[in-house]
């Protein structure tokens, strides 16, 4: 009593007297304080949201280049004195004519179609000519011709890459500027991509062979592409979902609805907690060890990078699944107890219906964590030159090497040509792409599944 | 508690659907039920009330086991269903559930329609042959429940988009269909307005006359309304039990009085 008289408050606990139109003291310090807590709220949102864009835009700008890439179209005589020496038309006899052979032919046809044309070659000589097309088209002109020899003799119109500089020219990547440092391009060639883009030998097109083709030396950067990381990835997510799924599932049933509450699965939920925490370069070393080392899995291969993979996400499953089985109401399991079900009828005809959409959604959010996972894949050999496309699905294709979606990213960005950077952001794009199609297959899943009780 | 007593008292258990003795209930440490003997007519309406963590709804969840599902809880002593032990270790809650219904506090309709919610029971169970059979037990199930002539148009709608009172029906209906031998309910009305109320009841009564129904209730008023035979539960102990006319009239014991007359609870 005595203390309350010394804070200034009345004996009788009674408030002062106070108006409700004007604010007392503590009341604007309250509101201060909840006004400034907001402020602080959206000043982080708004901080994440910037370089959020300030990110995608980067990788934006940077990589969409990657997916134009500049084409000549000429015509190409396809001398059978020169292809096939021999005249009968065996296409392995024609095997021996190498793609030198082929380079040759379409120098000398580029040569003579400018000049027919009537394009100034002034400045540059036939060997600076050459330098305009990519060295992946003279492999593709012979693997056509090979396959149909029919076409000797004749005039074909050959629509191939032109080369990463000229390429990386009408990008706007090398300018006069650069190539006048440039040992690989000179101004001269410059001035005549521009004479020949007038003629319409040079064009630009949408590069569908960025999504197909499996990854290229440094020397021909215009023909890398995807084709053996995405089949790789695709390989990578089928195995992972097919290797967790039922595991995660039921573990995490049997965790949250069978198993006895002591000591021991204590000690499992704490270490499957940890487990999910562990940095994936770790699992990257376990795989090594275990699946190539000990198991003898073949190396670089999709399988492995599979089950690696598939360790790494197996916590984060568990715990999306058991957090979603944890949410479904206790009244349901009763209800259902209650009219004689057993446990197992109880979990399946009800709580698992009901925690399906938390589960799926956590299992394709833990898919796509893996998809971007890239340290492990380093430990296993995933990093690697890989240009032969995996088998099937069927015929053994996931033990065959293959490369991953970000493990292609990583390595194209260790490459030293310019041209490799725009790849590698392009690399990044149609991962980004990958993710938000998971992302919104889960949110389309929740929508569809969610249901009231 | 021995065995004597038990060959003595055989007689009197003739009309009696559970006999319950020496029933202890500890949860973990907590000692929630302390020896409690109570004996259950069949075809009767008996009432357990008593004020919040008196232990009646622990009794109850006894009944048909559910109190399994608690892992902390421990049962002790002896309820029989019918003279046999349901806590033998024969016994599988399972079968025991299906025939000692239960209606819970909050409704809890499956979220599925409202004939997959009364056909489930009878379907697990393997109760019918043909889909026609099922058909009959689920509409004879409604009618029992009193909701028939207002569900019937619409079975294949969600049983959780009924109305409160109207899903606790459903709820009776779903566990009526199994065919039970006793029926438990644990505060069946306290999620419900009076109108709601008022109809389960009604309904309490008329099940009377196919099942042993057992009730767990906060209003005395309901006790002495729907009742035949009323337990009074205070601190785990099984304080008065007897006709219900009696206890609200004529209470023997000092603390049913208080509590009935309001002084404590």
């Amino acid at each position: 009593m005595s203390d309350a008289t010394a804070n200034g408050i009345p004996a009788s606990g009674a408030p002062a007297k106070s108006s409700l139109l004007t604010q007392d003291a503590l009341m604007r310090k309250r509101n201060a304080a909840e006004a400034r807590f907001k402020a602080y709220g959206i000043a982080a949102i708004a901080l994440s949201l910037s370089v959020l864009f300030i990110m995608l835009w980067t990788i934006f700008t940077d990589g969409v280049s990657a997916f134009r890439q500049a084409s000549l179209t000429f015509p190409v005589t396809l001398d059978a004195e020169r292809l096939d020496p021999e005249g009968n038309r065996n296409p392995e006899e024609m095997a021996r004519v190498t793609t030198i052979g082929y380079t040759n032919l379409l120098n000398d046809a580029l040569v003579a179609h400018l000049a027919a044309e009537g394009i100034s070659t002034e400045g540059v000589d036939d060997g600076d000519i050459a330098d305009f097309i990519s060295r992946g088209t003279p492999a593709e002109l012979r693997d056509q011709v090979l396959a149909d020899p029919a076409l000797l003799g004749q005039t074909i119109t050959v629509s191939g890459f032109a080369s990463g500089r000229i390429d990386g020219y009408l990008k706007g990547r090398v300018t006069r500027e650069t190539a006048a440092v440039d040992t690989n391009i000179s101004v001269e060639q410059l001035d005549l991509a521009d004479r020949m883009v007038e003629a319409g030998i040079l064009t630009s097109g949408f590069n569908w062979r960025f999504l197909t083709n499996p990854d290229a030396s440094d020397q021909r950067p215009e023909m890398s592409g995807l084709g053996v990381a995405i089949i790789g990835s695709a390989y990578m997510m089928l195995l992972v979902a097919i290797f967790t799924l039922p595991m995660g599932i039921a573990a995490s049933i049997y965790l949250e609805e069978f198993a006895p509450k002591n000591r021991w699965t204590d000690l499992i939920e704490v270490n499957i907690s940890n487990l999910a925490a562990v940095p994936s370069i770790v699992y990257g070393i376990l795989g090594l060890a275990v699946f190539i080392n000990f198991a003898g899995f073949p190396q670089s291969s999709s399988l492995v990078g599979a089950l690696v993979i598939s360790l790494m996400t197996l916590p984060t499953i568990i715990i999306a699944a058991r957090a979603a089985i944890r949410a479904v109401p206790p009244s349901i399991r009763d209800a259902a107890l209650g009219v004689g079900a057993s446990k197992m009828q109880t979990v399946f005809h009800h709580v698992l219906p009901l925690a399906a959409p938390g589960i799926l959604t956590g299992t394709i959010l833990g898919l796509a964590t893996a998809l971007g996972e890239t340290a492990p894949l380093l430990l296993i050999g995933m990093v690697a030159f890989v240009q032969n496309y995996p088998a099937g699905p069927f015929d053994g294709g996931m033990l065959d090497p293959a490369t991953a979606l970000p493990v292609q990213v990583y390595s194209w960005a260790s490459r030293s040509d310019p041209a490799f950077i725009e790849r590698s952001a392009g690399a990044i794009i149609v991962l980004l792409a990958f993710l938000v199609v998971m992302n919104i297959i889960a949110i389309v899943l929740r929508r569809r599944f969610e249901r009231r009780w | 508690m021995d065995d004597l007593r038990i060959v003595e008292r055989s007689v009197d258990t003739q009309g009696f659907k559970i006999t319950a003795r020496g029933v202890q209930v500890y949860y973990g440490e907590k000692h929630a039920l302390k020896d409690v003997d109570c004996d259950i007519l069949d075809k009767t309406v008996t009432a357990f009330i008593g004020p919040s963590g008196c232990g009646k709804s622990t009794f109850l969840r006894c009944l048909n086991r559910m109190n399994d599902t608690v892992s902390i809880a421990r049962v002790q002593g002896e309820i029989r269903l019918d003279g046999e032990d349901i806590y033998d270790k024969r016994v599988d809650p399972v079968q025991l559930r299906a025939k000692v219904g239960m209606v819970f506090q909050k409704p809890n309709p499956f979220p599925k329609s409202i004939y997959d919610n009364v056909a489930y029971g009878p379907k697990i169970h393997g109760l019918t042959r043909s889909k026609s059979e099922l058909d009959g037990i689920v509409e004879a199930s409604l009618k029992k429940a009193a909701l028939w002539n207002e569900v019937k148009d619409r079975l294949g709608e969600p049983g959780t988009g009924l109305s409160g009172g109207q899903q606790q029906r459903l709820c009776i209906a779903r566990a009526v269909a199994t065919h039970p031998e006793v029926l438990l309910m644990d505060e069946p009305c306290s999620a419900l307005d009076p109108i709601a109320t008022a109809q389960v009841e009604e309904l309490i009564d008329e099940l009377r006359s196919n099942f042993s129904v057992v009730i767990v209730t906060h209003s005395m008023q309901q006790a002495a309304r729907v009742s035949q035979k009323t337990a009074f539960f205070h601190l785990g102990n099984l304080v008065e039990y007897g006709e219900t006319g009696q206890i609200f009239t004529n209470p023997k014991d000092p603390r049913t009085e208080s509590y009935i007359s309001g002084r404590i609870g």
